[in-house]
């Protein structure tokens, strides 16, 4: 599209259009890059809300190595976001193929399932503290009735809690992932199907061949900003354990927000969050690489 | 897709598990939001009933506690406001954005695309603390304007992501014919590509608008009491009242009713939405 004459004609003409992106990028300077900008310099800083800012050069990122609370909290975000993304990949391809037929009945499965992915997250994580309390929680109550040893409650219990808002995460999502794959699924062309049907392939050939590699560029996408998200993840953790038992399931964010919100070390927390920043960064980079790669194939 | 080879038994089989597996996961998705319905009609001693009670003797006394006896009207007002700033603020820079963005090539595009594309990446803490110090310097710190700025952050990158990708699919004729009946670049966009683009506008203005309904940590550090959401509002009744489900339940299908009956009503559109932008 670039690269032929009419391409630049376009492109001359439509120079004025340029000014649409005048107003996005004066925004996101000031509200995205000057936040950014100014994190990575306090970062260099103690700074406590109410007192005197004090250079410290890279004193923060060494306290931070030393820091066995954060390095933990990176750890169990790690293993929530790797769990919860495949977990919500995994089950939301086998619900959207399940659901891949044109039935009234799952027409009518399809609307209601989508019902988590709207639920205001600090609700869905008040009423999941509800269904697991560890008394009268349903939940609680009809897994010890089928004889599970849950101990104390699934989430007191320091084996169990990081599962249990795992499980959360995978129920407020996974739908997102069905619905994003079901689309997906409804644009894949034909032909390469029916051919593989006249060679005689099996379902599972076919799905391995053909759906997947063909639905790539949609997993990618949802991949991405379920990943994103995830690192990010907040809400649901706050109002189910707080972080507990122990810090079993304090997430990087929630350390940050210990550091940066309750005791005030606002260059610390800076120092922290430039971290996880980086892993983001990371993260978004793998994903669109692999798009483009995609794109190009 | 047939399934050639297989007796009858087996497709028997097949399905009775298909249908068996599709009944269980509609339970675990649908529970808590049965929960949550039923618990807001609940009495509150059938809160303390062992085996756990999902229907009891309706009540409307729930609801009629938190209207009277919590500024619940407030919180929702407060939410509304933020949420449809938020939408707003969001279009009007998000959608001409992408636009241009799916219509003019220029340098530096792919370091713009990685720039809105970081706000994702971005951990919402960490934009969280300056944006308080910038807020408390302009004194807007504690007001809903605030919160509508910084939900528009990650917002309108969305929605420009969005919309840049469903203007990619809209061919581009229908602009330059217009162009040739006189229309100006902008007349082109507002008259033509606008209108087109309908489904993605709906989906942009819908996400907005729950992202920031929905938005829970930008509420709790930027707004005062007079300013508060619902969700906020929630969490300081869940913590006074221990064992006060009930009243929870009640706000919570306050909270959840609008968002959760917008996108059913939206759902076509949402849905196309998504894999014009999501794709492309």
């Amino acid at each position: 599209m670039e690269t032929d004459t009419t391409g630049f004609i376009k492109t001359k003409k439509n120079r004025s259009l340029m000014w649409f992106l005048v107003p996005i990028t004066v925004y996101l300077l000031f509200f995205f890059l000057y936040p950014v900008i100014y994190d990575i310099y306090i970062s260099f800083f103690d700074y406590r809300l109410g007192s005197q800012a004090q250079f410290v050069g890279f004193g923060n990122y060494r306290a931070m190595l030393n820091d066995s609370q954060y390095m933990g909290s990176l750890i169990t975000t790690m293993v929530f976001v790797v769990a919860a993304v495949v977990a919500e990949l995994v089950l939301g391809m086998i619900i959207a193929l399940l659901l891949n037929n044109e039935h009234p009945l799952m027409q009518g499965i399809r609307t209601i399932i989508l019902i988590p992915t709207v639920f205001t997250p600090l609700v869905a994580g008040l009423v999941w503290k509800a269904l697991y309390h560890p008394d009268l929680g349903m939940y609680t109550y009809y897994l010890r009735k089928i004889g599970l040893d849950i101990g104390r409650g699934l989430t007191v219990e320091r084996s169990s809690a990081l599962f249990s808002v795992i499980l959360v995460d995978v129920w407020e999502w996974t739908p997102l992932m069905v619905i994003v794959i079901l689309a997906g699924l409804k644009s894949l062309p034909k032909d390469p199907y029916e051919a593989a049907m006249l060679d005689g392939a099996s379902r599972l050939q076919i799905f391995f061949r053909i759906t997947l590699p063909l639905l790539r560029p949609t997993l990618v996408v949802a991949l991405l900003i379920r990943t994103l998200d995830a690192l990010k993840i907040f809400d649901i953790i706050w109002a189910i354990t707080g972080g507990g038992p122990g810090t079993t399931t304090t997430v990087a964010n929630l350390r940050i927000y210990e550091v940066g919100m309750q005791h005030l070390k606002i260059g610390y927390a800076a120092a922290l969050s430039n971290v996880l920043l980086v892993f983001g960064v990371i993260a978004g980079v793998f994903f669109v690489q692999s798009l483009y790669k995609g794109k190009e194939a | 897709m047939a399934v050639a080879g297989y007796t009858n038994g087996t497709k028997y089989t097949l399905w009775t598990l298909r249908t068996l597996v599709v009944i269980c996961l509609v339970i675990f998705f649908m529970l808590p939001v049965v929960w949550i319905l039923t618990t807001s009609l609940a009495q509150r001693i059938a809160m303390f009933k062992l085996p756990p009670q999902l229907f009891s003797k309706p009540t409307w006394k729930n609801f009629s506690y938190i209207f009277t006896q919590m500024p619940v009207l407030t919180w929702t007002l407060n939410s509304l406001i933020i949420s449809l700033g938020t939408m707003v603020l969001s279009l009007i820079i998000g959608v001409p954005a992408g636009y241009a963005f799916s219509r003019v090539n220029f340098t530096g595009k792919r370091l713009l695309l990685i720039v809105i594309l970081l706000t994702r990446a971005l951990p919402t803490i960490v934009i969280v603390l300056p944006f308080r110090v910038i807020m408390q310097s302009i004194g807007v710190l504690g007001t809903r304007f605030a919160v509508v700025l910084i939900d528009t952050v990650y917002n309108a990158a969305f929605t420009f992501w969005l919309m840049s990708g469903i203007f990619e699919s809209i061919p581009e004729d229908l602009e330059e014919a217009a162009r040739i009946d006189g229309c100006t670049p902008i007349q082109a966009f507002l008259l033509v590509a606008v209108p087109l683009s309908k489904p993605g506008l709906v989906t942009s203005a819908l996400f907005a608008f729950i992202f920031s309904w929905n938005d829970f940590l930008f509420a709790l550090t930027l707004t005062s009491p007079d300013t508060a959401t619902l969700p906020l509002g929630m969490l300081s009744t869940y913590g006074v009242l221990q064992q006060g489900w009930t009243y929870m339940a009640a706000m919570g299908v306050v909270a959840i009713i609008p968002v959760v009956t917008l996108s059913l009503f939206l759902q076509r559109y949402y849905v196309s939405g998504l894999t014009f932008g999501g794709v492309k």
